[in-house]
């Protein structure tokens, strides 16, 4: 046993086990009773406590009681993930007063109850709580590493999201840099008109908000530039910005309106392309979305000159404002619109074919259903001749006042079809005798299933959103993706716009399909959070570091050599016992607690605090025991 | 492979309520309906909606198995008021009737 070891366990701990039932998701296959009755009788466990939901208030104090009545001095709760509620739990001890390191997270749900059943399951939680336990008993109280934090937050990207999160992170005070890889600031939304369900005018939104971010004084607006690298962590970034040569050259000394573009900031932008760097101490990461391109000859799309996007129409009815009659696009009077739902969105494996990366869209785009029906009863509202049909293959109007504009559309007299997934719509050139263009062929649910004729001058595909490529910071910066590749935040509920490395966020449609609205939710909360985090002037972070036990170290320098991350890691000359030594020495912040230092070190006079070597050699005594004791007894 | 028709709405104005297109096809109406367990009264209201008179000449004689009890007005969420549509493709049907 090493000295270290032999330290660690003159603390007698008393550890506590407290067992979740998830409601069923753990104790429909793991018998939390057994379990309960095998930590009990383990050496150094003080009491194992079972509760349906551990992570409820009545869970969470049930452990704080226990902390502060003195029974347990070491916490084990075997749950879901850790990365679901290892904070709360931590949290829990810490309000009960007591050091919130000293604890230590069983999986027993996503690796034991949801992919084992009946005794083996069982069997397979005990161990692992075994073992959860055995590490506890060695845990130390631990002083989270505090960073000083650079008061100024960088939001990427100058859509709605971005503007909105810009502008309420300096209400706070804080400095921002908002970095805009086009030239205008307005993103998508500067690309509609009217807005659903309340007819505001998506130019006069971008114009308030832009006007509100340019005239900021704490906000600094790069247009043309994106973030070319990355560094640092929470509070300390380092970022690299490349602004570009504008496009068109722009001189005005006034920001303009540019419509269906955005707000083009004052000029004159720079003549050269120029990098500079930032520091930064909290991030935004609001790089929205682009509107789904239908390939070629779907809907007829590309083939008809007469099949257009939703986009496209809102564009065209917006440039040409005029009233009669009949809505006119491209000089062509239109006595008849279909407009065709779920295009790019709720796409099917098997029925829809996948794009040239062999993706799918799954995901229902949430806005277009009102977007379209919006459109839809502004034509019959100002062009009452012009006809409207809709086919949808559901209609979903999420949100308040959204489900007026359907009830509002059939009320307008706009004829709905409803078709199934696999029997899409056909659109064809019509016969000379059928009076128009193009018709298209539907087998309508609505009538029974038969096969119907829509006759159209103009089709209308109502297209889905997709997140933007941001491959590159993704890459640079960590950050998760879903399978629908949109950005993942750490949890929907608990933790939301929050990316798992501290001092990130998301905000907007690069997290999902949002309107405006939701959009400018979670730009607030993503400001909210960045402000709070940089409030204090500094940040606090998890101790789980590389630590150098001077003792044992004679400076072999094994380890600087294997860090992985410069800087974390250096050999310093101090004094020992009178003598000048080179020693290895820990930079706390710069730590990564990857723990290659450990694995090389030939005195073994490194760990890292909070997953010792000891430690886990317990975790592994503890796994092995049951079988070691199985072998003595046959 | 039937042609919708906009128009029919128009010549139905002189007969009938202008409300069917209110109707948003969740087949309340059917489901209330006590005489006869088809899509009746929705399959009509759909034939208005899309302009199919054929169809609703040809399945006529159902018209008149309604006894207009009301139900179908009184519980549609939409107010499409299909029993009064019911009524005026009576009297469409009758005038279509004495032209032929």
């Amino acid at each position: 046993m090493t000295q270290a070891k032999e330290k660690e366990k003159q603390h007698a701990t008393k550890v506590g086990v407290y067992i979740c039932h998830c409601g069923g998701n753990i104790s429909d296959h793991v018998d939390v009773e057994a379990v309960r009755r095998r930590l009990e009788k383990v050496p150094g466990v003080a009491v194992a406590r079972t509760n349906m939901f551990m992570c409820s208030d009545p869970g969470q104090e049930l452990i704080a009681e226990d902390l502060k009545n003195g029974v347990v001095d070491r916490v084990v709760v075997a749950s879901c993930a850790p990365s679901l509620h290892e904070t709360t739990f931590r949290n829990a001890i810490r309000r009960a007063g007591a050091n919130p390191y000293i604890y230590e997270h069983a999986n027993i749900r996503e690796q034991v109850s949801w992919v084992h059943h009946g005794a083996a399951a069982t069997e397979k939680a005990a161990t692992l709580v075994e073992a959860a336990a055995a590490k506890a008993g060695l845990l130390r109280p631990l002083t989270p590493i505090r960073v000083t934090a650079a008061r100024h937050a960088t939001v990427i990207g100058g859509g709605v999201a971005g503007l909105s999160a810009a502008r309420d992170l300096a209400d706070r005070g804080i400095p921002v840099t908002l970095v805009e890889k086009s030239p205008c600031l307005g993103g998508q939304l500067a690309r509609l008109d009217r807005i659903a369900p309340t007819g505001e005018r998506a130019p006069e939104l971008v114009r308030a908000l832009a006007d509100a971010v340019l005239n900021h004084p704490h906000i600094t607006v790069f247009t043309d530039a994106q973030v070319i690298a990355t560094d640092g962590y929470i509070g300390n970034f380092k970022l690299t910005v490349r602004q570009e040569v504008a496009s068109e050259a722009f001189t005005g000394t006034e920001a303009c309106y540019i419509p269906f573009s955005g707000m083009r900031p004052a000029g004159p932008s720079p003549s050269e392309p120029r990098e500079f760097n930032l520091e930064t101490g909290a991030i935004v990461v609001a790089t929205g979305f682009r509107s789904y391109e239908p390939r070629q000859g779907e809907y007829g799309f590309g083939d008809f000159a007469s099949v257009i996007t939703l986009p496209t129409l809102i564009r065209k009815m917006a440039e040409q404002d005029t009233e009669g009659s009949f809505l006119e696009i491209d000089g062509r009077r239109i006595r008849s619109v279909a407009m065709i739902h779920c295009v790019g969105s709720r796409q099917i494996p098997g029925i829809h074919p996948e794009d040239a990366s062999g993706r799918l869209n799954e995901y229902c785009s949430r806005t277009c259903c009102t977007a379209t029906l919006n459109a839809a009863c502004r034509i019959r509202e100002t062009h009452p001749g012009t006809r409207v049909y809709e086919l949808y293959r559901d209609i979903r109007t999420y949100g308040r006042g959204q489900e007026e504009l359907y009830e509002q559309a059939a009320r307008d007299g706009v004829v709905f079809l409803r078709f199934e997934p696999d029997q899409a719509p056909e659109v064809v050139r019509a016969d000379p005798t059928d009076g128009y263009p193009l018709k298209i062929r539907v087998t309508d649910t609505l009538t029974f299933s038969e096969n119907l004729e829509v006759p159209a001058d103009l089709v209308v595909l109502s297209t889905g959103m997709e997140p933007n490529d941001v491959s590159d910071l993704v890459e640079m910066m960590k950050l998760p993706v879903g399978v629908d590749r949109f950005l993942l935040e750490v949890h929907p509920k608990l933790r939301p716009v929050e990316m798992p490395v501290g001092g990130i966020f998301v905000a907007g449609t690069c997290q999902a399909p949002f309107d405006v609205g939701e959009t400018c939710n979670a730009a607030g909360a993503a400001a909210v959070k960045a402000a709070s985090l940089l409030a204090e002037g500094h940040v606090e972070l998890d101790p789980f570091v590389a630590e150098v036990d001077a003792e044992r170290c004679k400076g072999s320098g094994a380890c600087v050599e294997a860090c992985l991350n410069p800087g974390a890691l250096a050999l310093v000359e101090m004094q020992i016992g009178g003598q000048t030594v080179r020693r290895a020495q820990v930079t706390p912040a710069l730590c990564l607690g990857c723990g290659a230092c450990v694995a090389v070190c030939p005195e073994n006079a490194i760990d890292v605090c909070g997953m010792t070597l000891s430690q886990y050699e317990a975790m592994v005594d503890a796994i092995v025991a049951d079988q070691v004791a199985a072998d003595a007894l046959r | 492979m039937t042609m919708l028709n906009p128009d029919f709405a128009e010549e139905l104005k002189q007969f009938s309520e202008d409300s069917a297109l209110a109707c948003f096809n969740c087949g309340t109406c059917a489901a209330i309906c006590p005489l006869i367990d088809s899509h009746f009264p929705r399959s009509m209201i759909r034939y208005v909606q899309i302009g199919a008179k054929e169809r609703i000449l040809e399945a006529a004689t159902e018209l008149w198995k309604c006894l207009h009890c009301g139900l179908c007005t009184q519980t549609c969420p939409r107010e499409a008021n299909p029993g009064e549509i019911i009524l005026g493709l009576k009297r469409l049907v009758l005038d279509h009737w004495r032209k032929s």
